[in-house]
Parts: structure tokens; C-alpha cells; sequence
């Protein structure tokens, strides 16, 4: 069983670095793989030190802009959510949803980049050049108004959603429910039908191998990321951890998060035109110089 | 009508920033009905029926609360948040209302009339937070920032359960969970967190040498049995606004329209139906 560390549970430098991740990648809440990596120790810190610097840069931001319009273009082609638009919603609840939406489609293709970084890195690729001066760099702090990373716990007393939680975690072969369909779930009789329409579309081959190509994709991308990324299996087993353990859960990250963008896309589908999803929602502007928002160790 | 029922019925819309979940039913005169700490639109729900079928009836989610904006990026301060209401009556084209408060909502409904008195039409205040008659030390206990890292959401809804079940006579299960309902995941009890440390007395004590120079109808309705604010402060709020009326209604609890809605819906309407210039005789 994966062990996450929750954002309340977070200590010391965990907390830290929980307070640098929404800062840095523009996020109201720490999403899954962070809580994960928290639970092994000095493992997320490490990752983390080592990824910020890459995750400012401007590069990185349209890197994520790149799979987020690809994920989009590929989920435009596996489909349609039939009648998902016709379920009954009142005015707010609509509206939170596509806020909602727009969290994850925003923050999601960023955090597959990012693993696949790390994965390759930790495989011994190189990425980034060892001197890249004056790259320009993103401003810093959670965009106004986008809607806080709220969640269900998984073990919610609600039948629609424990049910639905338990045919997703059976249909996708998940441990734990990722944090999207633990916020949908804020709204169970939307999740229920949205699920319901996705699930045949995800058992499709044409699901798997869109996936497949926005993993290749979100690999090619890391490798052109601009700054040299110090991470290697030495040293995280220097810091006192199991590379062998990181290296698989990033594999088991990377293995989840384009189905995921997938399906998030296809949900949004059914608000938005595929054109204006391909436009992040969230535009980052540029600074000048290098802001240090707090003590990292890298 | 049960909570996902009323949460349905919300529209949305935007003020200072953040957005506001809110009721919009019926026609004619506005009124809108503001909630306090611990709670949401809904402790309305049994009001807001009857009193659309002679009036407009706008009850809001206070940004913080319910299901309005609780991202941990703002000031909910009754301050701020009598500037967040009357931003969205902007918006909502609405010059001025009668504005109806309980609890932290009376607060920011008497911070409105005696700081804006232009967008209240009339007052009334139910076992309000008024003078320095809160926080209570419950919602003091739970207001330290350190809370958030000591207990889970489930732990924090316990604590608030074993408040509300002292507030509200009826003990209505219900209710409770109704009203706990927006606060059990982990950004719901943040945002109650953030809410509670957001009190301030000197919101209201700094209103208290103004309240005599008061020129609105106003009409106060005290449930008797609020272990928190004794009736003691809805008397004095009536000698203290001009021409104010006092209703204590009997065997009901700081919640005193989820208490006695009977009663409370008779006091209101015909605080409603009765010309200013009759209430003042």
C-alpha cells in the first residue's frame, strides 16, 4: 500500500518543499505523486531540490503547454462523453466543475513532463545543458482564482462514490484514486455518469496507445529541458534512499498520468471546444530575475 | 429539502475576486439572508420558501464558506466580508436590500447598515454577533492555524458536531450534518479554520458609539436559550438602534430560525409588510 503524506501531515521539510510545489508550479494543492514520494523520507525533497530549478523556467511551462494541447488533440480523437452535458447540474455546481477541470488540465500535463524527467534521470540520461544563462523564467504564486485542489477522502461513506472510486481503482488497476476523480467526486452525481461514459472509451486499444504516445511525447519533452537536471541514482542513494524505489514509482507514475490527461481532457470536452482547451488556462508571465522563495538545499 | 437539494439550487457569481454560491428566488423587495460562522445558506432553507412567494430572496454563501470560494488566498474578516456582499449586490444590480443576519452574518449585516447605510433598507438581526459578545471560546479553541496540523477534517467535524448540538435546541441530526456538510474534506476545514481565526471583536465594538445614530427600521429576534450570546445582547442592541423592535423567542437556541422557522417567518414578514414609518410609530 503507497503511504501519502497529506498536506496537514506535512513537517519540516516536507513542508517546505509542499509550500515550494504550489509557488512553483502554479497549483492550489499538492497533487498525488508529491504525497506519495513524501511518505519515503528524504526521497521528495531530493527529487525536488534537484527538479525546481527546470520548473521555473518558461521552457518547462510551454513543454507542458505542448502535451496539454496534445492531450487534448488525442482525446478529441478516442470520442465523445454522450450526454455527459445533459446531466442535471445547478448553475454553481456547473460552474465549479469546469474551475475544477481547468485545475487539473492545467497542472496535470506539467507533473507528467516533470516524472518523466526524473525517470529518465534517474536511468542515467542527461538532461538539460551544464551552462544556461539568462533562461528565462516564470513569475512565481498560485494563479487568482483557480480553484482549490478540494477532495473526497477514498473512503467516503457516499455509495455513488465509493462505488464509483471502486470500479475506477478496478478498471484502471489503481492502489489509490488519484486526486481528479477524488475532487469530481466533490460532485457524485456528476463523477458517476462522467465515469460511466468514460470507461468504455478507456478500454478501447486506441486509449492505450494515445496514452503510449503522450508518454513518448512527455519523454522527448524532459530530455529538451533546459537547465542540467542533478539527479542520478547515486545520488538519491546518497541521500539515503532506494533509487530502485524511486525509479518505479516514477514508472508508475508516468504509466498512470497520460490516461489521466486523456480522460480529464475528454471531460473537459464536454465543456469546452477542443481549441480553446489547447490554450492553457492558466498563462504564466515571465520575470526578470531569479526570486529564492525559500531555503531550498540544491 | 435536504442539502445536495439546496446546493443544486445555487447560482454563482463573482465578488472582490472570489466567487459566491448563492439562492436567488422569488420577486420584488430583496432580502438577503446572511449566515455566520459554522454554517451555510442552508440553516435558511425553511425561510426562504415562504418568503420568496413576497419578496426577493438572495441568500449567499459568505466567501469561506458553503460552497463559495475557501481557497486559503483571502481575508473573511467581517470587514471584508461586508465589503464581499455588497460587491456582489453590485453585480447582482441590487442598490439595497433589507439584509437579515444570525450569528457572524448579524455582524456584517450591522456593519453594513452603519458603514454603508445607503444598501440596507432594513435590518434584522438574529442572535447576532454584536459588541464583544464573540467569538466564542469554542471557535476560539479551533482558530489557532496549529489546529489544521493536529487533527484531520474528520477530527475538526467532531469537535464542531459536539458545538452545534449545544446551538441547536432541536437537535435535528440532519441539520448537522447539513451544515457540516461543505466542511469535511481537508480544504473544508481549512477554510472553517480560516473563518474562525477571521473574527475579530473589534469588527463590531467599533460600530457600538454609531448604533444611536442608526436611521433604519431594524427589528431583532433572540432565540432565549444561546448558551454564547445571552438575550442580554439582543436587549441592548434594541435600546441602543433607534425605533428597533425585540422578539426573544422562547426555548430556542443561537439558530433560532432552525429552531422556531414558525415563529421567526411570522416576526419576519410582518417586519416586511409593515411601512417604516408605521415601525417607527
Amino acid at each position: 500500500m503507497l503511504k501519502e503524506i497529506a498536506e496537514y501531515q506535512a513537517r519540516g521539510e516536507i513542508d517546505r518543499v509542499y509550500h515550494e510545489i504550489k509557488q512553483v508550479l502554479r497549483v492550489t494543492g499538492v497533487d498525488f505523486p508529491f504525497r506519495v514520494w513524501a511518505g519515503y523520507g528524504e526521497l521528495l525533497p531530493v527529487l525536488w531540490d534537484a527538479m525546481r530549478p527546470n520548473l521555473e523556467t518558461l521552457a518547462f511551462e510551454e513543454a507542458a503547454g505542448k502535451l496539454r494541447a496534445e492531450g487534448v488533440r488525442l482525446a478529441a480523437e478516442l470520442g465523445n462523453l454522450d450526454g455527459l452535458a445533459r446531466v442535471p447540474l445547478g448553475e454553481s455546481q456547473a460552474w465549479q466543475i469546469r474551475a475544477a477541470l481547468d485545475l487539473y488540465h492545467y497542472i496535470n500535463p506539467k507533473l507528467l513532463v516533470m516524472i518523466s524527467a526524473v525517470r529518465l534521470a534517474i536511468e542515467g540520461e542527461r538532461i538539460g545543458r551544464a551552462e544556461s544563462r539568462g533562461e528565462p523564467l516564470i513569475e512565481l504564486g498560485i494563479p487568482e482564482g483557480m480553484y482549490p485542489m478540494e477532495m473526497v477522502e477514498e473512503d467516503s461513506a457516499n455509495p455513488v462514490i465509493s462505488q464509483t472510486f471502486d470500479d475506477i481503482r478496478r478498471t484502471l488497476d489503481l492502489k489509490k484514486i488519484g486526486s481528479d476523480y477524488r475532487t469530481l467526486a466533490l460532485w457524485p452525481h456528476y463523477l458517476a455518469p462522467a465515469w460511466q461514459r468514460l470507461k468504455p472509451i478507456i478500454q478501447q486499444a486506441q486509449h492505450s496507445q494515445a496514452a503510449e504516445r503522450m508518454r513518448r511525447l512527455s519523454r522527448e519533452l524532459a530530455l529538451a529541458l533546459p537547465l542540467e537536471l542533478p539527479l542520478s541514482a547515486q545520488r538519491i542513494e546518497a541521500a539515503g534512499e532506494s533509487a530502485r524505489r524511486a525509479l518505479k514509482l516514477a514508472r508508475q507514475f508516468e504509466q498512470i498520468l497520460p490516461g489521466l490527461i486523456l480522460n480529464m481532457s475528454l471531460i473537459a470536452l464536454s465543456w469546452q471546444p477542443a481549441d480553446a482547451l489547447m490554450i492553457s488556462p492558466f498563462p504564466a508571465k515571465t520575470r526578470r530575475e531569479r526570486v529564492v522563495i525559500s531555503g531550498g538545499r540544491a | 429539502m435536504n442539502w445536495r437539494e439546496f446546493q443544486a439550487m445555487q447560482k454563482i457569481a463573482r465578488a472582490g475576486g472570489r466567487f459566491i454560491s448563492y439562492i436567488d428566488e422569488g420577486a420584488s423587495e430583496p432580502v438577503v439572508l446572511l449566515h455566520g460562522m459554522a454554517a451555510w445558506g442552508y440553516v435558511w432553507h425553511r425561510q426562504i420558501g415562504p418568503l420568496s412567494r413576497t419578496n426577493r430572496v438572495l441568500v449567499p454563501d459568505l466567501p469561506g464558506y458553503g460552497f463559495s470560494d475557501k481557497s486559503d488566498a483571502f481575508d473573511r474578516s467581517l470587514a471584508a466580508q461586508a465589503e464581499f456582499i455588497a460587491q456582489w449586490m453590485d453585480g447582482l444590480g441590487i442598490p439595497s436590500a433589507t439584509l437579515v443576519g444570525n450569528g457572524t452574518g448579524g455582524g456584517i449585516a450591522l456593519r453594513m447598515a452603519v458603514l454603508m447605510p445607503d444598501r440596507v433598507a432594513r435590518l434584522c438581526l438574529m442572535n447576532c454577533a454584536c459588541y464583544d459578545n464573540f467569538p466564542g471560546e469554542d471557535i476560539v479553541e479551533i482558530s489557532a492555524p496549529e489546529v489544521y496540523r493536529r487533527v484531520d477534517a474528520a477530527g475538526l467535524i467532531e469537535v464542531m458536531e459536539g458545538i452545534l448540538k449545544l446551538e441547536v435546541a432541536a437537535h435535528d441530526l440532519h441539520v448537522l450534518e447539513a451544515l457540516l456538510a461543505p466542511y469535511t474534506t481537508e480544504v473544508g476545514k481549512l477554510s472553517l479554520i480560516r473563518n474562525a481565526s477571521a473574527l475579530n471583536t473589534n469588527h463590531t465594538t467599533e460600530l457600538t458609539p454609531r448604533l444611536p445614530r442608526l436611521n433604519v427600521p431594524a427589528l431583532v429576534i433572540w432565540g432565549a436559550d444561546d448558551r454564547a450570546a445571552s438575550v442580554a445582547y439582543g436587549r441592548r442592541l434594541a435600546r441602543d438602534i433607534p425605533g428597533a423592535q425585540l422578539q426573544v423567542v422562547p426555548h430556542a437556541g443561537h439558530f433560532v430560525m432552525l429552531d422556531k422557522p414558525g415563529e421567526t417567518l411570522g416576526y419576519l414578514a410582518v417586519f416586511l409588510n409593515t411601512p417604516p414609518a408605521a415601525m417607527a410609530a
